[in-house]
């Protein structure tokens, strides 16, 4: 549909998209749904071993989001490969294959295993999930760690590898310069916010997992915040996302210095919004009397040469 | 694949059914599934108080009207009760596949919604109806599935007359909270007689994104708008 509309096509780490639009791993089956109009599929988190998930009850509505705690359930690496990818290799979009562990050898094995599948154009390391207690997965709050693993996945792949990290630390641009320091192709943030509801009536968590994580309009700032930052403390293309639900979402996101923005919880209100989104950021690029969406990165750094017409 | 198609439809009334309320939207030629499937419904324009759409199985739909049986909670179920008109995606997941023979139709509380339109697809079959309550005021609508049903209040269950129809010669097709689905898929199970449940989770998304709809089927957490929200009854029991 956007195939040669230059007002949104961009390249991430040398892929070629049609538009800037993404999914966030974890909040799209294209298996059971369709790509919905994304210009790259992320598939959800796959780890070695099958994961059955936490128990119910697993989402809660909050004000301007929802609380989650999934707990990673996925397949597994085998029955990933053989019977997903496959099938995931004919969305004809590209494929960005995100993966976690428990351990330097979880990621090791996930990332050799899905490297040598000629249909994946990039890897994601998921090492910030904010709904499993212990681990790897959960490393992206130490640079060290994450630097190490970073420079462990670098020499098994070829491919693209971009890094997700999570906005509940104390200073994410640091995770950042840590990921880079390692190898790491581009930034993908922000992974949910560390999050929690209780029941008004039993005053008891609401999520089976306890805690959770925080998406939705209520984490926009905090992903602006991050990807701000991180643009700053790196070099690397960023897949900026975290509340995003309109095109002025986008524009901003694309401000703070993102080249791809990602689309989340917003699909599960409205599954017509990726494709809108694309649309509606061509009409804004022309409406702006600007040529191409990626005039707009980083303008909120002041680092462009002209300043954006106001609209 | 589910058509993902999000429609605007407008509100012909909003009429209380004792303490539930029947949401009648006008019809718009689209599709509108069968017995047992669902829609994700919002308020449109969409409620601030509200993010995420209600997963809602229709009481009924012809081309004249989709109609929602309420039981008003919360900030979303308030919104859609106050709105002029409500936003639509579906009919998504899988609903009853209806088995000849006689049918029984067993139901729990707001667990009824789903039965009307399952009743009125039986057409002239031989079907029963039990329904269980809280109280006299949440029995009203038993008249929207069947002026005939037998109606029990708490503290008696509705397995209770169900157990004494056991072993029934035809189908079971119940919708009700969990502890009376697994109920009523034991009694099935020891009684060897077929039986659908309807199944309830809460829901961001309807079509599959999200995983936050599991419920424990063949000894797993699987996502209920993929595999339901009908399923054989054996599945939970697994």
């Amino acid at each position: 549909m956007f195939l040669g509309d230059q007002r949104v096509a961009t390249s991430l780490c040398g892929i070629d998209l049609e538009t800037p639009i993404v999914n966030g791993s974890g909040t799209l089956d294209a298996l059971v749904a369709g790509t919905l109009g994304v210009a790259a599929f992320v598939t959800k988190t796959v780890t070695l071993n099958p994961r059955d998930g936490n128990p119910p009850q697993r989402i809660a509505e909050t004000p301007s989001g929802m609380v989650n705690s999934i707990g990673l359930a996925n397949p597994g690496l085998d029955v990933f490969c053989e019977r997903d990818l496959p099938r995931l290799g004919e969305l004809g979009v590209p494929l960005i294959v995100s993966v976690g562990g428990w351990s330097p050898a979880e990621y090791a094995a996930a990332v050799r295993r899905i490297s040598a599948d000629p249909r994946v154009a990039a890897l994601e390391l998921n090492i910030s999930c904010p709904n499993v207690d212990s681990g790897c997965i959960s490393i992206g709050t130490d640079a060290g760690e994450t630097r190490r693993l970073v420079e462990l996945c670098r020499g098994l792949t070829d491919l693209p590898l971009l890094v997700k990290l999570s906005p509940s630390v104390a200073d994410v641009a640091a995770i950042a310069v840590a990921a880079e320091a390692g190898g790491a192709d581009g930034l993908v943030l922000i992974n949910t916010v560390r999050g929690m509801a209780i029941d008004r009536h039993t005053l008891r968590p609401l999520l089976g997992g306890g805690g959770g994580g925080l998406s939705g309009p209520a984490v926009k700032p905090v992903g602006l915040h991050a990807v701000f930052h991180c643009r700053r403390a790196t070099g690397l293309p960023i897949v900026g996302m975290g509340g995003v639900s309109c095109v002025d979402d986008v524009l901003q996101y694309l401000a703070a210095g993102s080249t791809v923005v990602g689309v989340g919880t917003a699909i599960f209100r409205d599954p017509g919004l990726p494709a809108r989104l694309a649309r509606e950021l061509a009409d804004e690029i022309t409406a702006r009397g600007l040529t191409s969406a990626s005039e707009v990165v980083g303008t909120a750094h002041g680092t462009t040469a002209k300043a954006l017409p106001k609209l | 694949m589910p058509s993902l198609a999000t429609r605007s439809l407008p509100l012909l009334a909003v009429e209380a059914v004792g303490l539930y309320t029947l949401l009648r939207l006008q019809a718009d030629g689209g599709e509108v599934g069968e017995p047992g499937q669902f829609f994700m419904l919002q308020a449109d324009p969409e409620p601030a108080s509200a993010y995420l759409p209600r997963a809602l199985s229709a009481c009924w739909a012809d081309s004249g009207e989709i109609a929602f049986l309420l039981d008003v909670r919360g900030e979303g179920t308030r919104a859609l009760a106050h709105a002029r008109r409500v936003r639509l995606t579906g009919p998504l997941g899988r609903g009853f596949a209806i088995a000849p023979g006689p049918a029984l139709l067993v139901g729990g509380g707001i667990g009824a919604a789903v039965l009307p339109w399952l009743r009125r697809a039986l057409g002239g079959a031989d079907a029963g109806t039990l329904l269980g309550f809280r109280t006299p005021a949440h029995a009203v609508c038993a008249a929207l599935v069947d002026v005939e049903a037998t109606i029990v209040l708490e503290p008696t269950l509705v397995t209770e007359p169900l157990a004494r129809l056991m072993p029934f010669a035809g189908t079971v097709y119940a919708c009700g909270p969990d502890p009376m689905l697994q109920a009523v898929a034991a009694l099935c199970a020891e009684h060897a007689v077929d039986c659908q449940l309807a199944m309830e989770a809460p829901m961001a998304c309807g079509f599959g994104a999200c995983y936050g709809c599991a419920v424990r089927l063949d000894g797993s957490w699987k996502r209920l708008c993929v595999e339901g929200p009908v399923v054989e009854a054996s599945r939970v029991l697994g």
